[in-house]
C-alpha cells in the first residue's frame, strides 16, 4: 500500500475546541465530560440516559453567511452538516491552501457519522415535513453538502458502520487516493448527541458507564458515556505532498478494514475478527507489529470489550521484542464520540507522532489485572511516553458496533533536513527579509475578528522573521472578499499591524472590500532622478529586482562597457553623467517594472516621461530589452558628446503664461509640459536668468534644474541626428502606451529611430499624455516606476487622475523592499491576486502554521424540542406554505440572536428605504430566505450573499407577484438578467411597473 | 534513523545553527552619554563599545521585554535555521546572570514559548562563561545521547541600569557597568550528526581558577531583609580585570591548541573575549601572532554576558569554510573562570 500524507487536521472534542486546544487537553490528562446542558434536555426528565456525557461548546452555533446559506435553510440543518462546514474549512486552511482554490478540483469527502438520528426526529412528524428538511435528512447529505459548498468533484461519500464509520472512512479516502480517484480527500467525521435515546438503549443494553466515563482498561471500567465530536483530516499521497513542500503530521502507511461475520450476535464484539483486521493492517503497510511503539486503542472501557481487544492485541503483538507495546483510548479523555471515535483516535496519534510524544491514557493507574496486560506484550500509559528518534509507528483501531473492524497504522512524518544557512541565520547587520501578511474573511466585521486572531497567535509565539509566516499567509488567508494586507519583516512589527488594524478596521459592510480589480498605469520616470546608490535597499532586500536589474545590466553591458549594476549598486558618482545616467535609470525602470509584472502587476497602460519612454517601450513590448539597452546607451553617449551650455528651469506657470517671454528670447524653448502651471523651458542660461527674473516679478516660482544642458529643445539637434541614424526594430505595443512626444495615445506610428530622435529634441508633452492615459485607460492606480516620486507629484499638481491612489515601489533614497512590498499589499486590499510567490526567496518557501479561520458565533438554532420529543403537545407550528412565519418552532429561528445590525450600512435599500418597490422585493427576500431585513441591501448578490437557489427564486417570484401588483406577471425568465443583486432586480421591476402601466 | 555513511565522529559533537536577539535599534555613545550626563568621549576612551542595546527605554526606565521574550527569539531563530521543530529538540541548556524571576526558571518559560515539552530543561547561573558552560554541558548531553538540543545565553539590564539621576556621583568601578553592557540572547543546536552548518565543536574547556582569589565581577541582589541596602549592586575590579584576563586569555589559546595538537597556523579565526572594544583590544595585543582573523562583536553589541560567544559565532558564520577552524576564547572575571571551545567546519 502507498504512504499518504495527513496534511491537514482540524477537530473539535468536549471540552477541546480546535486542534491545539485538543492537544493540550491530552497532554494535561484533562476530560471534557459534564453534566448534560440545559439546551440538549433535562437530564432529569431521562434518568435512564445517564446526568452527563461529553458535549460541545456551542454546538448550535453555524456561521451561515459565511457558506451562503439562508437562515432558513441554516436552522432546518442537521447540526452534523452544520459543524461539517466550517471543520472542513478549518482543516483545509490547516493543509497550507486557501479552501476556495481547490473549488473545482475532484476533492474527495469521506465523512463517517453514525445513524440518521436528525433525519429520524425531524421527519417523524409527517404534518411537519418541509424540502428543506427532507433534502437533508440523508447522512449522506452530510458529505455531499462539504463537496457542494467547496465545489469539489470528486468522490463524496458518508460511511456509516457505527462506531468504527470514521476509521474506515479514512481508509476509504486512503484508497480512493491511492487509485488516483481523487489528489486531496477530506476524511474524518461527526457525531452530536442530539437526544438521550441511545445513551437509553446503552442503558438497557447494560453498556453504560455510571458516571457517563468511559474508563479504558480500567479495573473502574462500566461502561460507556456518549459523546460529541468533529474532526476531519485533509489527505495527499505522500509524494505529492513532499513535492508541494506541505507540513506533514504523519503518514498512513496502510489500513485495514473486516467484518466479524456471523459471530456470537450481532452487536458482541470479536477477538479472531480483531486479530484478523490488525495483522492485515499491518500486511499491507509492510510492517512488523513488533515494530509497532503505540496502539490508540478502540478501548470503549466495557468489561467485555476491554478483554477482546487485549487479547487481540496481544496476540498480534505479544511477539518477542524489546519494549512492551504501549496502549491507551482517548475515550478516557473525551467519553464514546461513536461516529467520531475513529477520527479522534486517528487525530490524537498523528498528533503523538508529531510532537513525538504520546499522552497518558487516563484511568489508566487502576489498570484491570484480568487483562494481563504485562504478558500479553502491552502496557497501558500511566504516564506521557516519549518517542524515541527517527521514525516511530503506532497503530488505530476502531471497531463498530455491527461487527465492522478497522485499524490504520501511522508512521513519523520524513524528516525534511534543510541545508546549511538556508533558514533564519542572518548575515552580519541583515534585516529580516520583507514580505506582507494577508488575512481575508467575509465581512467587515469578521475581517476585524479574524485580524484580532491572527494578531494572538503571532504574538504566541517568539519574536522572529515574519517572511515565511507572510508566504503562508497568502496561500492561505487570501480568496474571501474583505481584505486586509500589510508588509513587515519581523512577528513583533506584525502584532502591532494586527492589533492596530483591528482597532481601525471600519465594519462598515464595504470597508476593506474591493468590488473590481485595480487598473494600473505606470508613470516611467526620466533624467534628473537619479541619484548614487538608487534603489540599493530594494536591490538589498528584493530577490526578483536583482533578478531583473541583472537582466538589464546584461543587456547595456556591451554596449556601455561596464557594469550599471555595479555603478547603481556601489553609490558611485559617475551616475550623474548622461552617459550613465541614462542606461542606469532605464535598468532602473525596467527592473522595477518586471519586478512588479512578475508579481502579477500587468500594467493598463504605461507612459514614460521623456528618457522613460524607453523602459515604457520595452514594458508595453514595443522593444526588446536588446534594442532598448542599446539605443539607451547610445543615447546618453551622444548627449554626454554634446557641446555644455544651455539650462533647464521648472515654472509653476502655464505655456500659455510663458509664451510671450519665450518669443522675447530666441533659442529658449518650452521642454516639458508637466500640468497648467508646471513648465520647464530649456534654453541658453543668460536668456533663462532674464525669463526667472521676469517671472519672479510675477509672483511664479522658478526652480533651475541641476542639467547642463538644454534638454528637449533644438541644441539636442546632434544628438537627435545621431540616433535617427540607428535601424530599430520595433513593433506595435501590447500595451496601451501614452506618448509624452505626441501628447495622446500612441497609435499605429513605429518607435521607429525617427520617433527616438525627434522624442530627444521636442518638447515633453506629459500632461497631455498623461490626460491621454487617463481617458483611455481609467486607471485606479497610478505607479512611479522611477529611483524617486517626480511624476506622481506632476499628476497630483495637474489633477489629471485624482481619484486614482498613487503608489511607489521606489520613493526614494531611504527606500527598501518594504516600500514594493506595500505596493504589492496596497494592489490586493484593491483587488489584485498578485503571484505572491515572487515575494519569497527560496528559503521562506517553508510552510507555517497559522491559527484558523475564526467563524462568527452570532448565529445559533437549537431544536431542542423536536430532539427531544418530549410528552409535552407540540407547538401549534406554522405551515411552511406561509413563509411569513420565520418564527415556526420548526426551524427554531427565534433562538436565533443575529449580529446587530452587521452590514446593514452598505445601501439605502435597508428597511427604511423610501423606494417602495426596493422596500418591496427587501421584504420578499426576507421572507423568503429568513434573513433579517437589514441584510438585505441593495448590493446583497442572490447566489453568492444571499445562498438563494432556483427553488427559492420561484418562492420570490410569487412573493414580488403578490407584493407588486402593479408589476403584473413575470416569467422567472424575464427576471433572469436583474437576479444580479437585490437592486437589480428591483429595477427591473420598477421599470416593469413603468412599461406595464403606461 | 539509520546513519548515513557521511555520519559523523561518533565522538563528536555538531552546531547546526545559531540565532541572535538584541532588542530594539541600538543606542549610541551620543545617547547614552547624555543620559549618564558623561562624555561620549570618555566612554570611547574608557571602553572603546559604540552601541548596545537595551529591552527597556533608557529615558523613562520602562522595560519592554524580559530575557525569556529574547532568549526565545533566539532559540526560535536557532531551530528555524537548523530546520528543526519543537519535536526534534530534546533538552535545553540556558546560561544568564540575570534571569526573569528565580522560579521559575527563564529556562522553563523559553522552553514554553518555544513549544517544547517533556525534555530536560537545565538552568546555568553565569557571567560571561556561562555560553561555554552551557556548550559544555549539551555536548555531554549529545554524546549521552541525546540527537539535538538547543543551548542558550543572554543577560539584560533593566534591574541593574535603571536610569539613574546620581551617575555624577557614582564611583568608576559602578559607573563604568553603566557603558559596559548591553541586553542580548543567543542560542546554537547541538546535533550528533552534521546537520545545518556542519561545524564540529573539536573541543570545549570549562575550568574554575579562581581559588583564593577576589571577584573581579560582582552582581548583588537584594531582598526582603535587605533592600534598603546602600551596597552597590554592580562593581568590577577593572583594574584587577586589566592585569589578569590578558594573561589567562594566553593560557586559555595555548590549553585548547595542546589539547587539540593545534599550532598558531593551524587557525583561521579567533573569537577574542569580549569585554569591552578597549579590553578585547588588549587582550588580543597580548595574545601570540598568528595567522587567524578576529571575530569580535562588543564594539557593537556591548557586553551581553551570556550572550557573547554566541554573537560571535554568528558572525563567524558567513566566512566560516569548509576545513576553516576557529578558537573562542572566554574569561568569567567574576570568580575567574577559564572557558573556550574550537570549532571546525567539516
Amino acid at each position: 500500500m502507498g504512504d499518504i500524507a495527513i496534511v491537514g487536521i482540524d477537530c473539535t472534542f468536549p471540552g477541546a475546541a480546535g486542534v491545539q486546544a485538543y492537544w493540550d487537553l491530552l497532554m494535561r490528562g484533562g476530560a471534557g465530560i459534564t453534566p448534560v446542558p440545559a439546551q440538549r434536555w433535562d437530564a432529569r426528565d431521562f434518568p435512564a440516559a445517564g446526568g452527563s456525557g461529553g458535549f460541545i461548546d456551542d454546538a448550535d452555533v453555524f456561521d451561515s453567511d459565511f457558506f451562503s446559506v439562508t437562515p432558513r435553510e441554516a436552522a432546518a440543518m442537521d447540526p452534523h452538516h452544520r459543524l461539517l462546514l466550517p471543520c472542513a474549512w478549518r482543516a483545509l486552511e490547516d493543509a497550507g491552501r486557501a479552501p476556495g482554490d481547490l473549488a473545482g478540483t475532484e476533492t474527495g469527502v469521506f465523512v463517517g457519522v453514525m445513524g440518521g438520528e436528525w433525519g429520524r426526529l425531524t421527519m417523524s412528524d409527517l404534518a411537519r415535513v418541509t424540502p428543506l428538511l427532507g433534502s437533508g435528512s440523508s447522512a449522506g447529505m452530510a458529505a455531499n453538502r462539504i463537496s457542494y459548498h467547496f465545489n469539489f468533484t470528486g468522490p463524496s461519500l458518508a460511511v456509516d458502520t457505527a462506531c468504527s464509520s470514521s476509521l474506515v472512512a479514512v481508509h476509504l479516502a486512503a484508497s480512493a487516493l491511492l487509485t488516483g480517484e481523487c489528489d486531496t480527500a477530506l476524511a474524518g467525521g461527526v457525531n452530536i448527541v442530539l437526544s438521550p435515546s441511545l445513551g437509553m438503549v446503552y442503558g438497557q443494553l447494560g453498556l453504560a458507564a455510571a458516571d457517563g466515563r468511559c474508563k479504558p482498561f480500567s479495573a473502574d471500567a462500566d461502561g460507556i458515556g456518549r459523546s460529541d465530536g468533529v474532526g476531519l483530516v485533509v489527505l495527499r499521497r505522500l509524494e505529492d505532498a513532499l513535492a508541494d513542500g506541505r507540513r506533514i503530521y504523519a503518514v498512513l502507511r496502510g489500513s485495514a478494514v473486516n467484518q466479524d461475520g456471523r459471530s456470537n450476535g450481532v452487536i458482541a464484539p470479536n477477538r479472531w475478527s480483531q486479530q484478523r483486521v490488525l495483522d492485515s493492517a499491518y500486511r499491507r503497510a509492510g510492517i512488523a507489529p513488533d515494530r509497532v511503539a503505540f496502539v490508540e486503542a478502540h478501548g470503549t472501557g466495557t468489561v467485555l470489550g476491554d478483554a477482546i481487544e487485549c487479547a487481540a492485541l496481544g496476540a498480534v503483538h505479544g511477539v518477542p521484542r524489546e519494549t512492551p507495546c504501549a496502549i491507551g483510548s482517548v475515550k478516557g479523555n473525551l467519553g464514546h464520540t461513536e461516529g467520531a471515535a475513529g477520527i479522534a483516535g486517528l487525530i490524537k496519534t498523528a498528533l503523538a507522532l508529531h510532537h513525538r510524544i504520546v499522552p497518558a491514557s487516563l484511568f489508566a493507574d487502576r489498570e484491570n489485572p484480568q487483562l494481563r496486560l504485562g504478558e500479553r506484550g502491552l502496557r497501558l500509559l500511566k504516564s506521557p511516553m516519549r518517542l524515541p528518534r527517527g521514525e516511530s509507528l503506532a497503530g488505530v483501531s476502531s471497531f463498530g458496533m455491527g461487527g465492522t473492524n478497522a485499524h490504520a497504522v501511522l508512521g513519523s512524518a520524513p524528516r525534511t533536513p534543510r541545508t546549511a544557512g538556508a533558514g533564519g541565520t542572518r548575515t552580519r547587520g541583515a534585516r529580516d527579509a520583507v514580505g506582507v501578511f494577508t488575512v481575508s474573511a467575509d465581512t467587515a466585521e469578521a475581517l476585524r475578528r479574524n485580524l484580532t486572531a491572527q494578531a494572538d497567535a503571532v504574538a504566541g509565539r517568539p519574536r522572529g522573521a515574519a517572511a515565511a509566516l507572510c508566504r503562508s499567509s497568502n496561500l492561505v488567508k487570501t480568496g474571501l472578499p474583505h481584505r486586509f494586507a500589510v508588509p513587515v519583516r519581523d512577528t513583533g512589527e506584525l502584532v502591532t499591524a494586527l492589533r492596530r488594524a483591528a482597532a481601525l478596521q471600519d465594519t462598515a459592510s464595504g470597508a476593506g472590500r474591493p468590488w473590481g480589480r485595480p487598473v494600473t498605469a505606470f508613470l516611467f520616470t526620466g533624467q534628473g532622478s537619479e541619484y548614487p546608490g538608487m534603489t540599493a535597499g530594494l536591490h538589498r532586500d528584493c530577490p526578483l529586482y536583482r533578478r531583473h536589474l541583472a537582466e538589464a545590466d546584461q543587456a547595456l553591458a556591451p554596449h556601455l562597457g561596464a557594469s550599471v549594476r555595479d555603478l547603481i549598486v556601489g553609490g558611485d558618482e559617475r551616475v550623474h553623467r548622461p552617459r550613465f545616467a541614462q542606461p542606469a535609470l532605464f535598468a532602473v525602470g525596467y527592473a522595477l517594472a518586471r519586478t512588479l509584472t512578475s508579481l502579477g502587476v500587468t500594467p493598463a497602460g504605461v507612459l514614460g516621461h521623456s528618457l522613460g519612454e524607453y523602459a515604457a517601450a520595452v514594458t508595453a513590448g514595443a522593444l526588446g530589452l536588446e534594442e532598448a539597452a542599446r539605443l539607451v546607451v547610445r543615447r546618453g553617449a551622444l548627449t554626454d558628446e554634446l557641446p555644455s551650455g544651455g539650462g533647464m528651469i521648472a515654472t509653476s506657470a502655464g505655456p500659455e503664461q510663458l509664451a510671450g517671454l519665450l518669443a522675447a528670447e530666441p533659442g529658449t524653448v518650452a521642454a516639458a509640459l508637466n500640468g497648467p502651471g508646471d513648465t520647464v523651458l530649456s534654453g541658453p542660461l543668460d536668456a533663462l536668468e532674464r525669463i526667472t527674473e521676469q517671472l519672479a516679478g510675477r509672483g511664479i516660482r522658478v526652480r533651475p534644474l541641476p542639467v547642463p544642458y538644454a534638454f528637449h529643445s533644438p541644441r539636442m539637434a546632434p544628438a537627435a541626428a545621431g540616433l535617427r541614424t540607428e535601424t530599430v526594430r520595433c513593433a506595435p505595443p501590447a500595451v496601451p502606451l501614452a506618448s509624452t512626444r505626441y501628447g495622446r495615445m500612441l497609435r499605429h506610428e513605429p518607435l521607429d529611430a525617427g520617433y527616438w530622435a525627434g522624442q530627444i529634441e521636442e518638447p515633453v508633452l506629459m500632461d497631455s499624455a498623461l490626460g491621454a492615459l487617463v481617458a483611455e485607460v481609467a486607471p485606479t492606480h497610478l505607479i512611479e516606476i522611477g529611483p524617486r516620486g517626480v511624476l506622481l507629484q506632476i499628476a497630483a499638481r495637474g489633477g489629471r487622475a485624482p481619484a486614482a491612489e498613487h503608489l511607489h515601489p521606489c520613493p526614494g533614497p531611504g527606500a527598501t523592499g518594504m516600500e514594493l512590498a506595500e505596493t504589492v499589499a496596497a494592489l490586493y486590499r484593491a483587488g489584485l491576486d498578485p503571484l505572491w510567490e515572487e515575494l519569497y526567496a527560496p528559503e521562506h518557501r517553508s510552510a507555517e502554521a497559522l491559527a484558523p479561520y475564526v467563524f462568527s458565533s452570532a448565529r445559533r438554532s437549537w431544536d431542542r424540542e423536536t430532539f427531544v420529543q418530549t410528552a409535552r403537545p407540540p407547538a401549534t407550528a406554522a405551515t411552511p406554505a406561509t413563509p411569513a412565519a420565520p418564527a415556526d418552532a420548526l426551524t427554531a429561528l427565534p433562538a436565533e440572536r443575529p449580529e446587530p445590525s452587521r452590514g446593514a450600512a452598505a445601501g439605502p435599500a435597508g428597511p427604511d428605504t423610501d423606494d417602495p418597490v426596493l422596500h418591496a422585493v427587501v421584504r420578499a427576500v426576507a421572507e423568503v430566505g429568513g434573513h433579517p431585513p437589514e441584510r438585505v441591501v441593495a448590493e446583497a448578490r442572490f447566489y453568492e450573499d444571499l445562498g438563494f437557489d432556483s427553488v427559492m427564486i420561484m418562492q420570490l417570484k410569487n412573493q414580488v407577484e403578490a407584493r407588486l401588483p402593479r408589476v403584473g406577471e413575470v416569467s422567472v425568465q424575464e427576471m433572469l438578467p436583474a437576479l444580479r443583486s437585490v437592486g437589480a432586480l428591483a429595477e427591473f421591476l420598477r421599470d416593469a411597473a413603468v412599461a406595464r402601466s403606461s | 534513523m539509520t546513519r548515513g555513511p557521511d555520519a559523523g565522529d561518533r565522538a563528536t559533537v555538531y552546531l547546526a545553527s545559531t540565532g541572535t536577539a538584541l532588542p530594539g535599534e541600538p543606542v549610541d555613545n551620543t545617547a547614552l552619554g547624555r543620559l549618564l550626563g558623561v562624555s561620549e568621549e570618555w566612554i570611547d576612551i574608557f571602553v572603546g563599545t559604540r552601541t548596545r542595546h537595551f529591552g527597556w527605554d533608557p529615558v523613562t526606565g520602562e522595560v519592554r521585554g524580559s530575557l525569556a521574550d529574547l532568549c526565545a527569539e533566539a532559540g526560535a531563530r536557532a531551530m528555524d535555521a537548523a530546520g528543526l521543530g519543537p519535536a526534534d529538540i530534546e533538552f535545553v541548556v540556558l546560561a544568564t546572570a540575570t534571569p526573569d524571576t528565580l522560579l521559575p526558571t527563564t529556562a522553563c518559560e523559553v522552553a514554553d514559548r518555544l513549544g517544547l515539552d517533556h525534555l530536560p530543561v537545565y538552568q546555568i547561573q553565569a557571567g560571561c562563561s556561562g555560553a561555554v558552560q552551557a556548550l559544555d554541558l549539551g555536548r555531554t548531553l549529545v554524546l549521552g545521547g541525546r540527537r539535538a538540543g538547543l543551548v542558550l545565553g543572554g543577560d539584560v539590564t533593566h534591574r541593574f541600569l535603571a536610569p539613574r539621576r546620581d551617575t555624577a556621583r557614582m564611583p568608576t568601578e559602578e559607573l563604568v557597568n553603566h557603558v559596559l553592557f548591553g541586553d542580548g540572547a543567543g542560542a546554537a543546536v547541538l546535533t550528533d550528526e552534521p546537520e545545518g552548518e556542519r561545524i564540529a565543536v573539536r573541543s570545549v574547556l570549562n575550568s574554575w581558577t579562581g581559588r583564593g582569589r577576589p571577584p573581579g565581577q560582582l552582581l548583588d541582589w537584594y531582598g526582603t531583609t535587605d533592600r534598603d541596602s546602600q551596597r552597590p549592586m554592580l562593581a568590577e575590579d577593572y583594574k584587577a580585570i586589566e592585569e589578569h584576563v590578558p594573561a589567562l586569555s594566553v593560557e586559555i589559546l595555548w590549553d585548547l591548541l595542546g589539547g587539540l595538537g593545534w599550532g598558531l597556523d593551524d587557525i583561521d579565526f579567533l573569537l577574542p573575549p569580549q569585554l569591552s572594544e578597549r579590553m578585547t583590544a588588549r587582550i588580543v595585543e597580548r595574545l601570540p601572532a598568528g595567522p587567524a582573523r578576529e571575530v569580535s562583536c562588543v564594539a557593537e553589541t556591548g557586553n551581553t554576558g551570556n550572550a557573547l560567544p554566541f554573537l560571535q559565532v554568528e558572525r563567524l558564520l558567513p566566512q566560516f569554510a569548509a576545513g576553516n577552524r576557529a578558537l573562542a576564547l572566554c574569561v568569567e572575571s567574576s570568580r575567574w573562570i577559564r572557558a573556550g571551545f574550537a570549532l571546525e567546519k567539516v
